[in-house]
This record gives structure tokens, sequence and C-alpha cells, in this order.
């Protein structure tokens, strides 16, 4: 089984008790640092405090070997190409910097639980709030990891179902179902979102619009009221504009939800038409 | 209560009928839907929380339209999948539980503490950190439904719960959702969970076939199955 993600494990080491946006600060600054200095000694010393790190929140050991084995590869094959070349510091260099980000990356995932790094990305994008809705962004952020693994898995099971076929050597036999899979475990996930109605909540500020015309519809009514103008009540509406006061119109508007018309909170407020009630299907 | 007022289902693309005009009035406590494969139980369960929206009709929770008030609904109507790995979205189980509950409490302790009582209260208590790939298929199930019972729902849709699951989970997971205070409809090819129901709706062809005692509904569902002569055989 796959488990790249779940490597988060509790724990009262100071990387634990690190808030998240600290800890994502910390490794951008390393992949900086790392990129900026050449020195292989820095680079050396660099990547002994990340791995003493990571060491320091005890991670699972299967799954972090797992993880560090392969950026091992990657660098074995890179310090080779180095030293082909004759570089022998830069292939130093390289390799300790490939080692000392993946151990610090490894080091905060392990650290680190899911929802802190949602809450963090939420907290990020808010001030783009108006046209990047935060929650959903954080929620893209963590469908994003937990759809990693699952679609490796999918692509292995259809590896092996292709060599149960005898058909490892046709890669059509392996891409087409395996993308056929992933669209479909992309969909069953949406329908799992949509069923336990967390795609609903992560509209907050369309939610705030909404409420903002209310308090203008309650305003414009509370004016009728003081003017002392009959106000046309939500159940005698006339159709037409010309027969409504104003004021009114806007009370109407605000009254549609209620009323039966979808509200804010269900698709922007837009009816399905016929055509996408069967897509939804 | 769950009203179905002529809702039914075409295919997006064909307009091949899914599921007829269907009109049901659901109000008690364990209701089992039983039918072949493909026969539109599947459908007619996701109507009543709007995962799928009837094309003409209507299906309403307690008054609510699951077409203009969808978001209501689901707070209302839980929805268990067959499968739980597409129904787990955090990596680990605490985690899981607690994206559920981000809607209904804000703080974060809280939130965390709610989860992890709701864990226990499953049977999942120590399992919190544990990653949703290491937990077996019958405590993935549990994780799922925690999640879903997390968030107080009135009602819960379960779709094929037990059947990916071994004997053993097969059992556990039925006599929880047997022993839930709330109302819950489940889609089953189990009969004996579906005969242990107060009314069993049986769907054939997309439409609802037979629809009332459980024992007699399984009764008709067994001559349905095998006392007609299926296409195959005629060919």
């Amino acid at each position: 089984m796959i488990s790249l993600l779940g490597i988060y494990r509790p724990g009262t080491t100071p990387l634990h008790k690190a808030s998240a946006g600290l800890k994502s600060l910390m490794l951008l600054l390393t992949v900086v640092i790392t990129m900026v200095v050449d020195d292989p000694v820095t680079s050396v010393g660099i990547m002994c405090a990340c791995l003493l790190l990571l060491v320091s929140t005890a991670p699972p050991a299967k799954p972090t070997l797992r993880a560090m084995g392969i950026i091992m590869v990657v660098a074995v094959l890179t310090v080779s190409f180095q030293l082909w070349r004759g570089e022998v510091e830069r292939a130093i260099d390289v390799a300790a910097d490939l080692t000392a980000i993946a151990a610090l990356a490894l080091a905060i995932s392990c650290s680190t639980p899911m929802e802190s790094m949602l809450d963090l990305v939420s907290r990020m994008v808010r001030p783009f709030g108006r046209i990047l809705p935060p929650e959903t962004i954080g929620l893209m952020f963590a469908l994003t990891l937990r759809a990693i693994p699952e679609a490796a898995r999918i692509f292995i099971d259809a590896r092996t179902a292709a060599r149960a076929r005898g058909l490892e050597r046709d890669p059509r036999a392996v891409l087409i179902p395996g993308a056929t899979r992933t669209v479909g475990f992309a969909l069953q996930l949406g329908q799992a979102l949509h069923a336990r109605g967390i795609a609903e909540e992560a509209k907050p500020e369309r939610a705030e619009k909404k409420s903002r015309k209310d308090r203008r519809s309650e305003k414009a009514a509370a004016d009728a009221e003081a003017s002392q103008t009959p106000l046309v009540t939500y159940s005698t509406v006339p159709t037409t504009t010309a027969e409504v006061p104003s004021d009114a119109v806007v009370a109407d508007g605000a009254a549609s939800a209620e009323d039966g018309k979808p509200s804010s909170e269900d698709s922007s407020g837009v009816t399905p038409t016929t055509e996408e009630r069967t897509q939804s299907t | 209560m769950i009203e179905f007022k002529a809702a039914a289902v075409t295919a997006p693309d064909s307009g091949v009928s899914i599921l007829d005009p269907t009109t049901l009035t659901l109000n008690e406590d364990r209701i089992s839907i039983i039918g072949a494969n493909g026969s539109g139980k599947s459908t007619l369960a996701r109507l009543i929380n709007g995962l799928v929206l009837p094309v003409t009709g209507s299906v309403e929770v307690d008054g609510l339209d699951t077409v203009k008030q969808g978001a209501k609904v689901r707070r209302k109507v839980g929805y268990l999948f067959t499968d739980p790995t597409s129904q787990l979205i955090m990596p680990t189980a605490v985690e899981d539980v607690t994206l559920s509950l981000r809607r209904i409490i804000d703080d974060k302790s809280e939130r965390t503490e709610a989860a992890l009582t709701a864990l226990e209260e499953i049977g999942l208590g120590g399992k919190g950190d544990v990653s949703v790939n290491a937990l077996s298929g019958g405590q993935r199930q549990l994780l799922a439904l925690a999640g879903v019972l997390a968030v107080t729902p009135e009602v819960i849709v379960a779709d094929e719960p037990t059947t990916l699951l071994d004997l053993r989970w097969r059992a556990h997971v039925g006599a929880l959702l047997r022993t839930l205070p709330l109302q819950v409809i489940e889609v089953t090819h189990d009969l004996d969970a579906a005969s242990r129901a107060h009314r069993t709706i049986v769907i054939d062809s997309g439409a609802v076939a037979f629809d009332g005692d459980p024992a007699e509904a399984v009764k008709f569902y067994r001559d349905l199955m095998f006392g007609r002569p299926t296409r195959t055989a005629d060919a």
C-alpha cells in the first residue's frame, strides 16, 4: 500500500510545537540558501542539520526510508553525472542540497498535521478572498496531496493487470486504464465532497455578499417604514416593477431565496437547467 | 420526512430513463432498497441528498428541495458510499473527521476533541493518528461513518455500505447502522439485512416494483430474480 501521506506523527518536539507558517518559511529559506550557496562544506552542514531535525521528529521508518530512498537515487544519478564531468565539489554540493531539502520536507510533513497546512493555505489566500475562496484553495491543496498516492496506486494496479494479460510492453494497456480510473477516482472524490457538504462550506465570501444585500434590503425596508410608505409584502409583489416602489424591488430580490429560489449556498443562486441537472447524474 | 414527487432521472446524452417518475413518502426509521445491479436503486438513494438531481419532478427532505436547497438538505442527510476510500480525504483518521466538523465547530482544539470523541464512539479509539491507508476496509468504512455522524445528520443514506467488507466487518457495520438513533435508508444486496428494515422498496428497471413489508418484498425480489427468464436465457 502506498502511503506517501499519513506520515504525520503527533509529538512534542520543537518542530511539532512550531507553527506551520514558520516551518514552511524555514523550508523556503533552506531552498533559497542551498541554491545560492555553492560551498560544499556549508551544504554538508545544512544537510546534517536537516537530517538531525528529521530524526528528532521520530518519523515512521518505512515510509521515511522509502521517500529518502527515491531522493537518494536521484542524488546518486546527479552526482555520477557531475563526477563524470570532473566536478567533485559541485557533485558534493548538489547531493547535499537534495538530501537537505528532502529531509527537511519530510521532517515538516512528519511534524505538521494536514489540518494545520490547510489552515495555513487558507490564511495565505485570504487577502485574495474575493477572487479565490480561501477554504476552497485549502481544500484543493489537501485534495492534491490526497490524489498523488491514489493515482500512483491506480497506475501500479493498471501495470499489474497489463502484465497479467501479457501486455507489459504495450504502454496503452497501462496508460488508458490508468487515466480512465484516475478520472473515475476524481469523480468519486468530488461526489464524496458533495455528499459530505464540504465544498459547500467554502463559500463564506459569497454568503457575506448576500448578507450585505440583505442589509441593504433591510435598510430599504426601514426607510420605507420610516416614511410610512405602504410596503409591498413578499406574497403580493406585483409582477411589473412599474407598480412597485424602487425600495420594494430590492426587498423582493432579497426574499427570493426564501421563496423557493436557490439560496446563496446553492451554486451561486442559479437554478440548474434540465441539462445541468442531467449532467450532474 | 422524505418525499419524492414524480421524481425522474434520465441519462444525460441518450435521454434513456434511469429512474421513471417516482412518487414516494419515506417516514420509517429503517428502510431498505433492494434490486438488481443497474436497476436504479443507487440513483434513487442519491436523489435523497441531491447527489443526483431529478430531471423532472422533485425530491424534498423536511420540505427542503434537493435542487433549490441542496446544501441545507445535505446537512440533514449524510451519505455513506460503498467504497470508503473515495470518501476519505485527509491523510489520518482524526483529520478526516475534523474536516467534516470544520463547518460546525470553529475552534480547532474543540474540533479535534469532537473528532476524537466521534472516533471513540464508533470504535476507532486510538486510531486517530493512523494513516487512512493503514486502516483495514472495515475500519475505513467505520471512519467514513464517523465522518458522516460527526455532523449530526437526521438521515443516513447508505449505498451498499457492507458490500466490500468481510463477514465480520459486515456484521459489525450492519449492526451499527441498525442501532443508530436516526433514519437509515440502506441500499443493499444483503437480503437478511433488507428484511430487518421496517419497509423495503424493490427497484426493477428504473421503477419501484414493490414497496412494503420487508419479508414480502424479499420474496417478491427472489421471484423477480429467479422466477422470470432473463434476457440471456431468452436468447
